[in-house]
């Protein structure tokens, strides 16, 4: 199955979605390995499926093959697609390890090699399964305003026209004009299963052939994978950090642009010249969030309601000060707690409301347990500083939150927005880094133990930002100078 | 709760499991009924009548302590002051209020919150819509009117991120010296209304052109684009639900669908949240797509097959004024007739 290797010549086309890697690469076991079992079985069944089958086409026995041949191998190679598919469904139907599985696609059905495309489906399947497994950073894409000073007349009719439009297919076109220049590529487009989320996998080599003479070990390397998620009906762009201190297996020797972090921003900017159009461009700029997990992105930075109120407005998001306008009961009679439970229980349609949906009163009679004064004060403070952010209503983890503080020692009610005199003299900087599972979570717990102030504390401490990186001064977020 | 806890360590007995699940389901059905109950007690005590009865009693003559209208009398004004504010909030959808910011660091000033209920297809409202406004002292420039001037800016919101607030906020809350990122450079289109939601104040910037902030057209224009979202979401679904393509429940039903008798279509969906565009797909491996208008006309249509593109249907479906509603009668009357399905 080794391609011809007689016409070698440099192309600018991305690379092809049938280039094998060997299966006996060893890294191909492990990037494997890293899924489940059932995630394993579950690709076996997407390859072999009927519409798929002639992408990812296993190996068959062939009327010409020696059997001898065969002998020297573990498994004995199908005759039928059909009968490799039932080899999957009984490895589905006993109990294993998923070694076997491994070996049964490495090494039985697709022992002429996995195609790129198969490995770039299996590391999309990790992602569904483990949404934390990646640091991702989320971007806005803005548009460059063309000076449209003349426009005095009619106001824009579309006020939704603000998220641009992506076809798949076009933008990986335009993105591969941009970058095939500087990288050869493979492309890999897929809609999650699990989140409202387009991903894009981009796989960069340094060679312009068609087929790299790079050992098989480059195709497995990770810190070569850049990630761009792309939200559904949101200006947001999500994209991996590549791992700085990725494996060097493969030293980059031909050219200063090769190495990760520059094929990294490579693409990053070329993504959003690839989704401009003219009379329509399209800038990214940073948002300063970054964050393991891509619901907790969604939730900072997509296309739902708690994108822009968070802390203490996150009642709003969640609809939980008031009810519908249809509940007779006054919403200050229902208790949190019961609601609380209702709604968490029932996580149902996205935006539809239910009509029982009525909760607790900004900060009256949010609680009916027996406590002393002081706790319950203390807990009627943290619900209103904190919302519903941090409980157990909506898990929105960061798992790294870096502060810094620009206060002047003494300084007193000098108003925050302005740089002007900064110039002057460099203010004392403290920065504080959180870290941990779920930071905000976690001030609120340390809120509910009393070592924290709940009304003293600034705004930040309650994510009422959605940013992991901030500086602050006089407790309040500076816009810019991130 | 004793059941509970004394059925967990040990092994499962079929017959206590049995009990637990009888009791389980007993309580829940006590939960519901309670908060039956409870909608059922809060609905009689906004009635018209028993409002009009229980206010009309001016003091009650006799003075009995243990007389129920006493005790009762609080919850009957809640009550009231509740169906008040919702039916302002159902006929108007529209509705204002003050919030006040908890942090410390804030600058004290309250908060102008509105509320937008946008109520869906089944009857039901959705979940509401909250837009916060911080009143801004204006920092304009020498003419500026002083402490006098105050300036509205969105400060939070809970709005759907493609229905764009910032362009919004730029065209209707317009402040001086204020350059946004995006959105900025989009003069005022409503800057000679007369009407104001405030106090007529002197907004008037040294410099910069004199444009009013228009609160109410902020909000009407908001809600006119968040109304035309769920009115795009339900068409959506009132089509999907006349395919038969929406299971028992409203989930979606499992992969293999019988297609359409008629119109042969497997599969109609909005291609994102904003459902601006819908996708449907063939049974002949047609696939087509089409762009709703915020009035509910299909703007445009593409239908491609493998003979390219299906000019036919695609008249049909933009076709006979272009609602979408009645998308499906007239490709019923394309297609029906057509051979090959």
């Amino acid at each position: 199955m080794a391609r011809p290797k007689t016409v070698r010549a440099p192309t600018t086309a991305s690379l092809p979605n049938n280039l094998r890697i060997p299966s006996s690469t060893p890294s191909l076991t492990k990037s494997l390995g890293k899924l489940s079992r059932q995630a394993l079985l579950d690709l076996a069944f997407t390859w072999l499926d009927d519409r798929n089958v002639a992408s990812f086409p296993p190996y068959l026995q062939t009327n010409d093959d020696t059997p001898d041949d065969d002998d020297a191998l573990p498994y004995p190679a199908g005759k039928t697609t059909e009968e490799v598919r039932q080899v999957y469904e009984d490895l589905q139907d006993r109990k294993g390890a998923k070694r076997e599985v491994i070996e049964r696609i490495l090494e039985g059905d697709w022992r002429h090699g996995i195609t790129l495309r198969q490995l770039a489906m299996a590391d999309l399947r990790y992602m569904d399964d483990h949404p934390a497994s990646l640091r991702w950073t989320a971007l806005e894409l803005s548009r460059i305003d063309t000076k449209r000073k003349n426009s005095k007349g009619l106001p824009p009719p579309d006020w939704s026209g603000s998220v641009p439009r992506m076809q798949a297919a076009t933008f990986v076109q335009s993105l591969q004009r941009e970058i095939s220049p500087l990288v050869k590529a493979h492309y890999h487009l897929a809609h999650s299963a699990t989140l409202p989320l387009t991903f894009l996998r981009i796989f960069v080599v340094d060679s312009p052939y068609q087929s790299p003479r790079q050992a098989a070990e480059i195709f497995t390397d990770s810190s070569r994978v850049i990630y761009v998620a792309f939200p559904d009906s949101c200006p947001y762009v999500y994209t991996s950090i590549a791992a700085s201190t990725g494996s060097k297996s493969a030293p980059s020797a031909s050219s200063v642009a090769t190495d990760t972090r520059t094929l990294q921003r490579l693409v990053r900017d070329s993504i959003p010249k690839a989704l401009s159009r003219p009379q329509e461009r399209f800038s990214l700029q940073v948002t300063s969030l970054a964050a393991k997990n891509l619901p907790t992105l969604l939730a900072l930075r997509g296309p739902g309601r708690s994108t822009a109120s968070n802390g203490a407005f996150s009642i709003f998001a969640d609809a939980a000060t008031e009810g519908s306008p249809l509940d007779p009961r006054p919403s200050n009679t229902v208790s949190p707690e019961e609601h609380i439970r209702a709604s968490y229980s029932s996580p149902t349609e996205g935006k539809e409301n239910t009509n029982g949906r009525a909760s607790k009163r900004r900060s009256s009679g949010i609680d009916t347990a027996p406590l002393s004064p002081d706790s319950k004060k203390r807990r009627l403070a943290i619900h209103s500083r904190f919302g519903t952010l941090g409980s157990s209503l909506a898990p929105a983890p960061l798992d790294r939150l870096d502060i810094r503080l620009l206060d002047k020692p003494g300084s007193s009610d000098e108003q925050y927005d302005d740089d002007v005199d900064d110039s002057t003299f460099t203010p004392p900087a403290l920065s504080l880094t959180f870290s941990g599972s779920d930071v905000i979570g976690g001030i609120r717990r340390l809120a509910e133990l009393g070592i924290v102030d709940p009304e003293r504390m600034p705004s930040w401490m309650t994510g009422e930002e959605g940013v992991s990186v901030a500086t602050v001064r006089l407790g309040r977020r500076l816009q810019k100078d991130i | 709760m004793t059941t509970m806890t004394s059925h967990a360590p040990a092994s499962p007995d079929p017959e206590e499991e049995e009990l637990d699940s009888e009791i389980a389901s007993i309580r829940a059905e006590i939960q519901n009924l309670q908060k039956h109950k409870r909608i059922l007690t809060s609905s009689l005590l906004t009635t018209d009548p028993i409002q009009k009865l229980l206010r009309k009693q001016p003091q009650p003559p006799t003075i009995n302590p243990t007389d129920p209208l006493t005790t009762i009398s609080p919850l009957v004004h809640a009550a009231g002051a509740h169906t008040f504010s919702n039916h302002h909030r159902i006929a108007f959808g529209a509705t204002a209020f003050p919030f006040k910011d908890p942090s410390p660091t804030a600058n004290g000033a309250t908060l102008l919150g509105v509320r937008i209920d946008v109520c869906a297809r089944n009857g039901r409202f959705a979940k509401p819509y909250y837009v916060i406004l911080q009143k801004e002292r204006s920092r304009a420039g020498p003419g500026a009117g002083g402490a006098n001037s105050k300036v509205l800016k969105v400060y939070r919101h809970t709005v759907p991120a493609f229905i764009s607030i910032a362009k919004l906020e730029s065209v209707y809350l317009p402040r001086p010296g204020v350059t946004r990122d995006n959105g900025d450079g989009v003069e005022g289109g409503s800057s000679g209304e007369d009407e104001d939601t405030e106090p007529a104040k002197p907004w008037k910037k040294g410099g910069n052109s004199a444009r009013k902030q228009d609160l109410r057209g902020f909000v009407r224009e908001l809600r006119r684009e968040l109304v035309a979202w769920h009115m795009r979401v339900d068409a959506v679904e009132f089509l999907r639900e006349k395919l038969g393509l929406v299971g028992e429940g409203g989930g979606p039903l499992p992969f293999d669908v019988s297609p359409d008798r008629d119109t042969g279509i497997v599969s109609l969906a909005a291609v994102a949240i904003e459902a601006r565009h819908v996708r449907i797909e063939w049974v002949d491996g047609r696939v087509g797509r089409f762009k709703l208008s915020n009035t509910g006309i299909v703007e445009r249509a593409v239908v491609i097959g493998d003979q390219g593109r299906d000019k036919k249907v695609e008249d049909a479906i933009t076709g006979g004024g272009g609602r979408v509603e009645t998308v499906l009668d007239r490709l019923r009357v394309v297609l029906s007739g057509s051979p090959g399905l």
